[in-house]
């Protein structure tokens, strides 16, 4: 063993022309650690960290305090769920360790991870270890062109000091809220996140979707940072039997 | 048929042989690929070039060849202590019996560690202040890596993936993962301890095509079921290209819970994952 890791020292040495100091942790800069080629621009909001959300809502509601303009018939899609809820809440997606979708993952008990990089915005959510890649360089796809997904197909962008993420292409199985709170495959979620103060981030989200509301909504919450954030391992075990 | 001949390759031991036939199926992506030995040649590992800073991690890495079993790196057996070479055998038993003893990610749990590294799909590394995270695309696991200097809390939590410290020596990445439940294996046959403890060497090399690979060099340590401190070494290559066609910055969704990955072939055979 002592050989086969000289080996690899040598392997290491040569294969290294680049030289540069390895990351250290300092006081003070809030991208300490992160590579200078994947740091953000200057001036860019600082979202790294980890965040949970202040007053979850049990059903999402708009910015107005007014119930989602829900079409008839999903109306009473919506009502089935809730009835379904009340008697049984398996009948919940993520009860069976399904993905949250989007924005629900946002209203889960559990904080989120903000990793921010120069070509793209990283959220790790600690409920069923659930994450987003956000590219800050691409166009969102034609819903067509890709297969339907809980998360969806995100891409994101800065506009101003707003960070604003566009996802398309969900299926039509994730429920927007805890409550049951319906959509199809024509979502689109416009996320636009602003960094209030050094610990407030306001999220505001607008929902299209035609096929289940009748007419665009926007709905608005509030991330406070946990300090000295440290990620817990968090697995959904509902059925599983070791 | 490619498949049917790509399954006749040696499972363990790397003894790649294609029995009876002179051509050598070579698929040209890990898509296909789910076998140990079974991948992408080498003169491809490099479709683009990975950032030079041998500190900078950033981007989507991936196995160019499955290599879930683990042995050393000569192709010798683990030193197995008695408990840990009878446990082995009841595992390689029930699966040469059909049997195969269902582990973690079976249930859609977290994989383990190192079983989790040696998965046949993509890593993403993201450097953020205080942590290196990895975003695996298989089974949305998430490994987090504490760069703060700091040990592992005395009170922390035995877990599937552990917790993990790095550090930077040299231009090698070192990452120590203690606190790791028993409910997860080494590879699909070897078991651990209540005391594995997991020493990863990450490391930008050039392979001897001049590619810049990304090699983890594992050091299992587990008195209980090892002799010995043993290690095997796991060669990643940048695939960012695959940012390109796939969502998710080359991450394709994976939800274990509905099998949404296990997409039947022409003949209707669901590969394992």
């Amino acid at each position: 063993m002592i050989k086969r890791l000289t080996q690899t020292t040598a392997l290491v040495a040569f294969g290294c022309a680049v030289l540069s100091p390895a990351p250290v942790l300092a006081a003070g800069d809030p991208w300490s650690g992160v590579p200078a080629a994947e740091r953000p621009a200057a001036g860019t909001p600082d979202l790294n960290g980890g965040w949970i959300m202040k007053d979850r809502p049990k059903a999402i509601r708009t910015v107005d305090g007014k119930a989602p303009p829900l079409l008839p018939a999903a109306k009473a899609e919506y009502d089935k769920r809730q009835a379904a809820l009340k008697a049984n809440p398996a009948s919940d997606p993520i009860a069976s360790c399904l993905m949250h979708g989007v924005p629900r993952i946002f209203y889960s008990p559990y904080p989120l991870l903000i990793a921010q990089e120069k070509d793209r915005v990283n959220f790790v959510f600690e409920a069923n270890h659930t994450f987003r890649v956000v590219s800050l360089t691409r166009k969102p796809p034609n819903p067509a062109d890709v297969d339907p997904a809980w998360l969806g197909y995100s891409a994101g962008r800065w506009d101003g000091k707003a960070l604003v993420i566009d996802t398309v292409g969900f299926n039509d199985r994730s429920w927007l809220d805890y409550s049951g709170m319906p959509h199809s495959d024509q979502l689109k979620v416009e996320e636009r996140y602003v960094l209030k103060d050094a610990d407030t981030i306001e999220g505001r989200v607008t929902i299209t979707d035609p096929k289940t509301f009748s007419a665009p909504w926007t709905t608005a919450f509030t991330l406070v940072r946990q300090a000295n954030y440290q990620p817990t391992e968090r697995v959904c075990v509902r059925d599983h039997q070791m | 048929m490619r498949l049917n001949l790509l399954r006749t390759l040696a499972l363990a031991g790397g003894a790649a042989l294609l029995a009876g036939s002179a051509v050598l199926a070579q698929p040209t992506s890990l898509d296909t690929a789910r076998k140990d030995g079974e991948g992408i040649p080498e003169s491809q590992w490099e479709p683009t070039r990975p950032p030079a800073d041998p500190h900078d991690l950033t981007g989507l890495w991936e196995m160019p060849r499955v290599g879930v079993t683990l042995r050393l790196d000569d192709g010798g057996m683990p030193p197995f202590t008695p408990l840990g070479a009878s446990e082995n055998k009841r595992y390689d038993d029930a699966q040469k019996a059909g049997n195969v003893i269902a582990d973690a990610p079976t249930h859609c749990f977290p994989h383990g560690v190192p079983r989790l590294t040696t998965a046949p799909y993509p890593i993403r590394f993201v450097h953020t202040p205080g942590l290196i995270v990895m975003l695996h695309e298989v089974a949305h696991n998430v490994r987090y890596i504490h760069m703060d200097g700091k040990p592992a809390p005395a009170n922390a939590p035995k877990t599937f993936l552990g917790y993990s410290i790095g550090r930077w020596d040299g231009n090698t990445l070192m990452v120590e993962t203690t606190h790791l439940n028993t409910d997860t294996m080494l590879d699909t046959r070897i078991g651990h301890g209540p005391n594995l403890k997991v020493t990863e060497r990450w490391t930008k090399i050039k392979n001897k095509l001049g590619n810049t690979i990304l090699r983890d060099v594992i050091t299992i340590d587990d008195t209980e079921r090892f002799t010995r401190p043993w290690s095997v070494t796991r060669d990643f290559a940048y695939r960012s290209d695959i940012q390109k066609d796939r969502w998710s910055e080359g991450l394709v969704e994976y939800s274990c819970e509905e099998n949404n990955r296990n997409v039947p072939d022409a003949n209707g055979i669901d590969t394992a994952k």
